[in-house]
């Protein structure tokens, strides 16, 4: 597994130079929460048919800030970026709430600071 | 055609494939996973069990009438709750004396019945838990 | 005048085993554009493992994300924190699991192919194939000591181990099932009926299949080389005679005999490790806390499983992150929908064996 750390003003455009659709194969897009209100955003990938390489970029965030949304490179990643607007409560652009939540359950469950 | 033809007229008087089921029992393997047995004798009251248990289907809690066993010396009680239970059989792997003490057999739970009352009183055995 | 109508499918739908609504917009009988609802079934599992379970239980517990595939979703967890105490499982064991996993598939791809069947209106080969599948089912609880929650796998090894009875039992039924999947290959190919709702009908190229990270049989219909299998080396896949599956044309038809083909090959690596099992213990102890993370992934019936786990040195975990084979597909699942006729959607749902409860978790 490597982990490459960037910006959330880059990281569209570092995804967008090393995504190569026929080579990488995008997993996921995974939260994770820090200490004092931060949290982790990883945009996990994978190599076809190579033994077990994965890379992971990853950006420390607030809670306010918000994510560029990397549906329009790879269009799959539209489903993960709902999941991680219900469980950690941010925003990411153009992807709305409510995969999972309903309006009455807890809210952003996964945060360390749940409502 | 002609084997389709042939072939349901055989399927008539053929048996089904599902089990009459009250009147033929269903054969349950001796090693089916069931309900967790205890042997209050054999136990030496370590609690291991208690700890392993993913759901937590198993509480000793104290009681008044605590049993002979010398090895009980906090007066507690064992406590099972086969609605609970996943029969992952954790408890057995944990416990220092399985067969003896503490162990897994094929036998399915009665389906629990609101006279019972199995939540109720679990739920009251694992507030005494909580307060011990 | 609005040319489009509204037709929704699900959230309860006959064609559905689990809740799931599609929204299409039609015109005519063509689907033009389709919305999805996937949540009726969250449970907050991740939420769970990493605040009500010591690390240890939570095996048990994501074993609860799926019935079907319930065997890949604790070898994952098992696997990814295996890594973090950094311990060696026995030979034996890993054979053990692939066994139990390939089972797992063999029934999963049984019961996928009886439900597309049912969905395109053929119900004597629904039953005929979901009455076969008790013979798996048979095998799975001799070994294990239940037919759909194993609690099989165990951090360090495995939970139970294999007897001389249950070997015989497992070649023989094997065998049987392997002879009646032969007759179910026949009927997939050549019958009339079933072509006319399979062939051409739900294609994926194998362009969209990479644009949209398709996994699993659904890519392997298409002609993309995706399989876990091949990709990871945590078990010994290759030495048992695992080969790749794959198709071309993409549509409802070639994702069957991707699945058919695969029961096949799970049917030969079953046999094959239960005529080679090396000798040894089923379990080793593994000591410590997990700290650290972890990607794992292993590849479920349905595709691609992964687990991302994170552990600070004490018994709670940090994260559980579950990305579920049927959730990643459903951008491509969406994508196929467009273009075909309505009559076809649930013959299609069908065929991409769709787990809901997975995807919720
Ligand atoms: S079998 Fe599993 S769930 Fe049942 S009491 Fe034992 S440890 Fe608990
Ligand atoms: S683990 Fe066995 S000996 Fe220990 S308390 Fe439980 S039943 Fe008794």
């Amino acid at each position: 597994m490597k982990k490459i750390k960037v910006s959330l003003e880059s990281v569209r455009e570092e995804i967008e130079s090393f995504y190569d659709y026929k080579k990488w194969h995008f997993l996921t897009l995974n939260g994770l929460a820090l200490a004092d209100n931060r949290m982790e955003v990883q945009w996990i990938f994978s190599k076809y048919e190579a033994l077990d390489e994965v890379v992971v970029y990853y950006a420390e965030i607030e809670y306010t800030d918000i994510i560029p949304s990397i549906a329009d490179m790879i269009p799959s990643a539209i489903i993960s970026q709902r999941e991680i607007v219900d469980m950690f409560g941010v925003k990411v652009d153009g992807s709305e709430k409510g995969l999972y939540l309903d309006e009455d359950s807890i809210q952003r469950p996964l945060s360390g600071c749940a409502i | 055609m002609l084997t389709s033809l042939i072939k349901a007229f055989t399927n008539l008087f053929k048996k089904p494939q599902t089990i009459d089921y009250p009147v033929t029992p269903i054969i349950k393997d001796r090693e089916y996973r069931g309900l967790i047995e205890y042997g209050e004798e054999s136990c030496i009251y370590c609690l291991k069990c208690e700890k392993a248990c993913p759901p937590g289907a198993i509480l000793f809690v104290k009681t008044e009438t605590p049993s002979e066993n010398e090895k009980n010396k906090k007066g507690l009680q064992y406590h099972y709750n086969p609605y609970l239970c996943i029969y992952c059989s954790e408890c057995v792997r944990a416990c220092p004396k399985p067969d003896e003490a503490l162990w897994q057999s094929n036998k399915k739970p009665l389906p629990a019945t609101k006279e019972g009352k199995v939540n109720e009183s679990w739920f009251e055995l694992e507030k005494l838990k909580k307060t011990e | 005048m609005k040319k489009t109508i509204n037709i929704p499918l699900g959230s309860q739908h006959i064609s559905l085993l689990e809740p799931v609504r599609f929204k299409f917009e039609c015109e005519n009988e063509k689907i033009i554009s389709v919305d999805s609802d996937v949540g009726f079934v969250h449970r907050g599992i991740e939420r769970a493992c990493t605040t009500k379970f010591k690390f240890d239980a939570i095996g048990y517990v994501v074993a609860r994300v799926c019935g079907l595939c319930a065997i890949t979703h604790s070898l994952s967890y098992t696997a990814a924190v295996e890594k973090l105490l950094g311990g060696e499982i026995t030979k034996k064991a890993k054979y053990l699991r692939i066994l139990l996993l390939e089972l797992d598939r063999i029934h999963s791809h049984m019961l996928c192919l009886s439900h597309t069947c049912e969905n395109a209106g053929f119900e004597a080969m629904f039953m005929r194939i979901m009455g076969d599948r008790e013979l798996v089912m048979e095998i799975q609880e001799l070994l294990t000591g239940n037919r759909v929650q194993f609690d099989y796998i165990n951090i360090g090894g495995v939970n139970r181990d294999i007897n001389s009875e249950v070997a015989k039992k497992i070649i023989e039924n094997l065998y049987e099932v392997k002879q009646r999947v032969l007759g179910y290959m026949d009927e997939f190919t050549n019958n009339w009926s079933l072509s006319l709702k399979f062939k051409g009908i739900g294609a994926l190229s194998l362009d969209d299949a990479y644009s949209f990270n398709a996994i699993g049989p659904l890519a392997r219909a298409s002609g993309l080389n995706i399989d876990v299998r091949n990709e990871i080396d945590y078990l010994p896949f290759n030495e048992i005679g695992f080969k790749m599956q794959t198709q071309f044309e993409g549509d409802i038809n070639a994702r069957n005999i991707v699945r058919l083909n695969e029961i096949f090959n799970s049917i030969l690596m079953c046999e094959n490790i239960v005529n080679g099992l090396p000798e040894g213990e089923i379990f080793t102890k593994l000591k410590g806390k997990p700290n650290g993370e972890a990607i794992v992934r292993f590849e479920a019936p349905r595709g691609e499983l992964m687990y991302y786990v994170k552990g600070n040195g004490s018994a709670m975990l940090e994260r559980v992150r579950i990305k579920t084979p049927t959730f990643a597909c459903i951008p491509a699942f969406t994508h196929i929908f467009v273009g075909e006729n309505y009559a076809d959607a649930p013959a299609i749902l069908a065929s991409f064996d769709p787990c809901l409860s997975c995807t919720a978790k």
